[in-house]
Formats: C-alpha cells, structure tokens, sequence
C-alpha cells in the first residue's frame, strides 16, 4: 500500500521500497514507496532483501531509470538524481526501545548572574556551561544543537510553594517472636495469638470448613505449603482516625499469608500456583512479598466442596481469616507509645506549577478472585469494604496516602509472578516515587477494575478517560496486574487518556507470555515490570510486579514525554537489553545510581526450575 | 526464546470449539471434532458479551511437542502431595457426610 507523503516524512530514514510495479522515467513521490512498518516481517521471511536499500528521505524526488517490481527496495543502480543524507538528527541516533530514552532532566529556570548547565544524555553526551549573560535572553540557546529537546524540557516552573494536603503517620512496633498462648497480646516483641481462635475462624462463615494456623519462622522457610493466596501488612487505626490520614500502628518483621483448599483439597486458585517450598517460591522483598527474616502468621483455610471457583468461595476465606488479623489489631490499638521503635511521617504533597500527574491502577475485577475489596475502614482489613466487581468495576479515585494505608485488600486466588498483593499497595513503589518527586505533581490515584466482556471494558476505560481529563492532568501513568484480557482495557485506558492530549505511559509485565494483544497509537510508551530471566510467568510469587526500579523508568519516560521528547518505538521481539539500556541512560542524566532488583536466579534453584526454565 | 526447541511451531492451525461450563473464574472449552478439552482462566478469554454454555469460540494453536524425555521430579512430586492430600481429604468429606 502506498504511503502519504505525511508517512513518508515520519519515516524518512527508514528504506525505500516500491509498493507497485513502477516504469522508468517516473519520479518517486510517496505514493510509490510502501509502509516501511511491514518491512520487519518480510525481512524475517525472506521476502526483502535490503541490502544497500535508499531511505525514502534520499529517494523522494528522484528519476527511476529502470522500470522495477513492487516491493523492489530502491538502490542507487536504479536511481538518478538522489537526495544526499541530511545530517541525521540527533533523535534518530538514540536507540531503538520499546522503552523511552531517559528524559533529559529539566534544568532549573535560568538565574541572574548563574550558569546554566545543559547536559544532554544523547548520543554524544554534550555537555555545557554557558554563563546566562551570554545567552542573551532565551533566544541564543538555539545555537546549541539539540537545544529543542532541552527547551521543551526546561519550561521554568512559576515559584509556587509546594502544599501539604495531607499526612500519615506510620508508627512502627517491632516482633521478633509470634507464639500461641491464652489470648492474643503483645509483650515487649512478643506476639501472642489466643489458642483455639481457629474455632472463631471457622465460625465466621457458613463456607469455611476447617482452618489451621501456622506461624512460619526464618528456620522454617523450607516447609511446603499451598498456594499463597495473599500476603498483608498487620497495621490498624489510632483512636479515631480514618484510612489514609492520621495515625497508622503496623507490625514490623510479621506479616499475615492466606493459603487455601477446598474441601476436596483443590487449591483456591485459578489455575497454575506458587505451591511448594516457600523459600523456592518467594520472590523476597518483592513489594507485595514478605521479605527475608520476617516471620509468616500462615493461615490454610479449607472451604466447602466447589467454592473454590466461585466468588463467595475466596471471598469466605479472606473474610474469615482477617478475624485474626482484627483481634491482633484490637490489641494493637492499645499498645504503649514506649513500644513504638520508629515513626515515620508520609505526607500527600501537591506542587502547583509542576507538572500534574495521576496514576491510574488497573486491577483485575472479571470475578472470583479477580477481585479487590476497596477502601476498608482498617488498613488491609475487610470490614467496610466495597468489592469492585459489586461497585462495576467503575473508576474510584482515591489519594496516594489512602493507597499507602492500605486501602486495597487483594483477594488475588494465587500470588504467581504478575499479580499484586495487598502488601504491594502497602509499599507501592509508583505512588511513592511519583510522591517524593519534586519534579511532578502528583494529583491522585484512580483505582480501575477490569471487567470480563468488552462491552463493559470500553465502558469503564470510557469513565477513566473522563475523569483524567477533568483533572486537567499533565500526564499519567497507567497500570496493570497479571495479562490476559485485561490487556485489552489496559490498552483501552491509554488511548482514553492519551487521545485527550495527555501522554500515558503504560506499565504492565509483557516480556514473552504477557506480550500484549492490542495496542494503538497512544501507546508509545510502554514499561515492562518483567524480571524473570527468560521473560515468562515464573510461578514464583511477585517476580514480575512493578518494583520501584521501574517506577523510575516510568518517571523518567513520563518527564521525557510529557517535555514533547521523541520515544523511540518498541522493537519487534522482547529485548531485556532495552531496559538496561534506559537505565544506563536515566542512570547517566540523573547522576544516580538505579538500583536493580534480583530475580528467579538468586533463590534455591529448585529442581522443577532447573528442568523448566534453565 | 524457548519455542526454537519445537520442530513444527510454525504450524497454527485453526480451531473451534464450544463452552460446557463456566464459573466465576474459569472457561471450559470442548474441542470440536472430539480433539480434547480444555480449561482456562477467563482472563485469557475475549468476549464481546457474556460468555455462556453452547457459545463457540475459536483461536489458533499448534501441536504440543514433548520438549525432551527428562521426568521433573518436583513436579511429579507436588502431584503426588496434591493427589494423596485430595484423597485424604475426600475421604474426611465423605465420613462427614454419612455422619
């Protein structure tokens, strides 16, 4: 198919091929040459060769002299009168990722008297140091090269005073021990949980048959369990305060894990599990994992035959074993100040004049464990909590600090490598990268189910749409768990949000298995949460989840899209490669070190991996 | 990329195949022309509408090919735990219910 000569200008370093049978004598115009989109899979299969092929920049404008087929790449032999190469842009010269070039950190508006320093991290790594006299107002900087890019970075921001919109305070109490004794307490850093509460589990709900308590400790790691259901925080409200604001008590070194059966002894899960021995099958430290050395207060509940698939199932257990979690929260609310080990302050700040982002969390709502309960009255907690499958799976908006405090309880059916915990929203690496950064104004959080039928999947990616645009966001982040169809939503909610003007970076693990099913031309700028070594879905808990390693790419590519930066277009084929070049480049323009995460490799190698993945 | 270790990935074949059961979290799939069954995730399905009982769906697959004859024994293992301990646990089920 011919191409525009608008095409035609986007792609004119790309090669020049005919799309018809063209006679000599003609001279090319856009119409002649085809989409050089195509041209991957011919060349894969060996239908174009391009060897010594022209770019359709040096062709245009030039006299066939030798009437040739359609897909003939075009050579000098066939050609008179061709263009010479412009100087390459510097753009072109970046590489070709699926992910963005590090966005060019935006120097600081110019100051009487100051320097103002220029380091461009592309290509050539230009740097100077101009004194602001000599620029003689903004207009000298269009001698520098590539000044465009900078400028479009450097929009000074108006001096406007950052605000405070909100704080929570995390006081944290410390356990090094958990044991069963008379009735559930704290003494010093000793958690006791009453004996016999298993009874009370029981008889929360109709459909929980039988539970057993565990209490996992580091020397116990090596033990097999079920599949992990789900992993949270132990924290609770002070006096009257509500999620989200005023003063939170966690427990520091335990966490609560929910596994589970039916009574005919089927995993509650989908399908696939993480069951096995736990410290094969632990991504450690993941945001929604437990981290090495803590100690697990590990529920197996088993439910009535057959409701390991239905919704009331999953939804049983999670409800039944919080009975738990509520009793050592009751205790909690009533430890002395004097147990407190650290306090931390986490405030919700807002930078007018910044630019003003939201994040936009896809999670799953097709039913079932896919599912979330939403904004309970107790971080992680149950009670007062709304179901986003009950509420449509509608957009809620909530503030990062609600997000923070735990107002997510995940009744994810397995926790294999893509999906998020309630502890991911606990230590949620976006919310709290985009909040620390002084660069962005971060304005809210908007939480998205996914729904099973496309009809209702067009119709809340619809509502998400509207409801960025009427924040008058700068631009935004899109996330998502696990893949399948939700990637049909998830790409949804981008093209909502990006065909409104606001750049949208994508974030979700694709890589191999989770490659995505649709895209369109808002998604430009993709992240991908994969770690795993050969880029598939490991079935070791939280492998692939966003880490915060990727909430910097993603910070980084939103800055470089949202200065109007080209990105480069995704390579055809998942390329590990690309990610480590960005981070070299976000590592190389802000001067810091990223910090990766381990994946699969570090843990015991188990034999089923050595055999599977090796 | 591990689909290089199959001889005849380049094979896709067409197929089609008709919904007998759905619950809150899976699809199963009959395979049209008595070729076999399958169960999944309804993640992994796409629907214009509601999926129900009787609707067809299509997609393309290939062969299964056997990627070597090595016997992961950790997977036969974790299947021998999930069999004995869905024995055991039907057994208890059902002295329950004579009780």
């Amino acid at each position: 198919m011919s191409i525009t000569a608008e095409t035609a200008k986007e792609h004119a370093h790309d090669p020049a091929v005919l799309c018809c049978r063209a006679e000599a004598g003609i001279t090319i115009e856009p119409a002649n040459l085809e989409d050089p989109a195509i041209f991957d899979d011919l060349v894969d299969s060996g239908l174009l060769c391009l060897d010594g092929c022209l770019t359709i920049e040096e062709v245009l404008g030039a006299k066939l002299t030798k009437t040739c087929d359609s897909l003939a790449p075009l050579t000098a032999d066939v050609l008179d009168g061709v263009k010479a190469v412009s100087a390459p842009a510097a753009a072109e010269v970046a590489e070709a990722v699926e992910e963005a070039p590090a966005a060019v950190k935006a120097p600081a508006a110019p100051v009487a008297g100051g320097t103002l320093k220029i380091h461009i991290g592309e290509g050539k790594d230009i740097d100077l140091e101009i004194p602001v006299g000599a620029l003689g107002g903004g207009a000298a900087a269009a001698e520098v090269p590539a000044a465009a890019v900078v400028a479009g970075a450097a929009a000074p921001a108006p001096v406007e005073e950052e605000k405070v919109v909100g704080t929570l305070t995390r006081k944290h109490f410390n356990i090094t021990e958990v044991k069963r004794g008379p009735e559930t307490k704290i003494e010093g850093t000793t958690l006791y949980i009453r004996e016999g509460i298993e009874a009370d589990v029981i008889a929360d709900q109709e459909l929980v048959k039988d539970f057993k308590l565990e209490i996992i400790t580091p020397e116990l790691y090596h033990t097999y369990s079920e599949t992990v259901m789900d992993v949270s925080p132990i924290a609770t409200k002070e006096g009257d305060s509500e999620l989200g604001s005023g003063v939170t008590r966690v427990l520091d070194g335990v966490v609560m894990m929910l596994t589970g059966t039916d009574e005919g002894g089927v995993q509650i899960g989908e399908f696939g599990s993480s069951e096995g021995y736990l410290d094969e099958n632990i991504m450690w430290g993941r945001p929604g994992c437990p981290d090495k050395g803590e100690i697990f207060i590990k529920g197996n509940i088993v439910i009535q035959e057959k409701t390991n698939m239905e919704r009331r199932g999953p939804m049983a257990a999670h409800t039944a074993f919080d009975i738990i979690t509520q009793e050592i929260r009751e205790v909690m609310k009533k430890l002395d100040e004097s147990l407190v080990v650290e306090s931390e302050e986490l405030k919700s700040i807002r930078r007018p004049g910044k630019k003003k982002v939201v994040i936009v969390k896809e999670i799953m709502g097709q039913g079932a464990m896919h599912d979330n309960f939403i904004l309970p009255v107790e971080p992680v907690g149950v009670l007062g909590a709304r179901a986003n499958v009950d509420l449509g799976n509608v957009p809620v908006c909530v503030s990062p600090l609600e997000v923070l405090d735990g107002c997510i309880h995940a009744l994810t059916c397995i926790g294999p490598a893509s999906k998020e915990m309630s502890r991911h929203y606990w230590r949620e690496p976006l919310v709290l990268e985009a909040l620390h950064d002084e660069e962005v104004d971060l304005c809210g959080v908007v939480f998205v189910g996914s729904p099973q039928i496309n009809a209702e999947k067009f119709y809340v990616s619809k509502r998400v749409g509207q409801t960025v645009a009427m924040m008058d966001a700068d631009g935004a982040f899109v996330t998502t768990e696990g893949f399948g169809n939700n990637h049909i939503d998830f790409a949804s909610h981008i093209e909502q949000i990006g065909m409104r003007g606001v750049p949208t970076v994508g974030m979700s693990y694709c890589a191999v298995q989770g490659a995505l099913v649709v895209g369109n031309k808002h998604m430009q700028y993709m992240v991908d949460n994969n770690k795993s070594e050969a880029g598939i879905e490991n079935e070791i808990l939280g492998n692939n989840t966003l880490c915060q390693e990727d909430a910097i790419r993603a910070l980084a590519m939103l800055k470089a899209a949202m200065a109007g930066e080209d990105v480069k277009a995704a390579e055809k084929k998942w390329n590990p490669n690309v990610k480590s070049t960005n981070v070299e480049l976000i590592e190389g323009a802000y001067g810091k070190k990223v910090e990766l995460v381990g994946n699969e490799q570090e843990l015991p190698m188990s034999e089923k991996r050595r055999l599977k993945y090796s | 990329m591990n689909n290089e270790r199959l001889n005849y990935g380049e094979r896709i074949i067409y197929m089609e195949g008709v919904v007998v059961d759905i619950d809150d979290c899976s699809i199963s799939v009959d395979l049209k022309g008595r070729l076999g069954f399958f169960k999944a995730p309804k993640r992994m399905f796409i629907c214009d509408t509601e999926p129900k009982v009787g609707q067809e769906f299509g997609w393309n697959m290939s062969f299964p090919e056997q990627l070597g004859p090595e016997i992961n024994e950790h997977y036969v293992s974790n299947i021998e735990k999930e069999r004995r301990k869905q024995k055991e646990m039907r057994a208890r089920l059902d002295d329950n219910k004579e009780d």
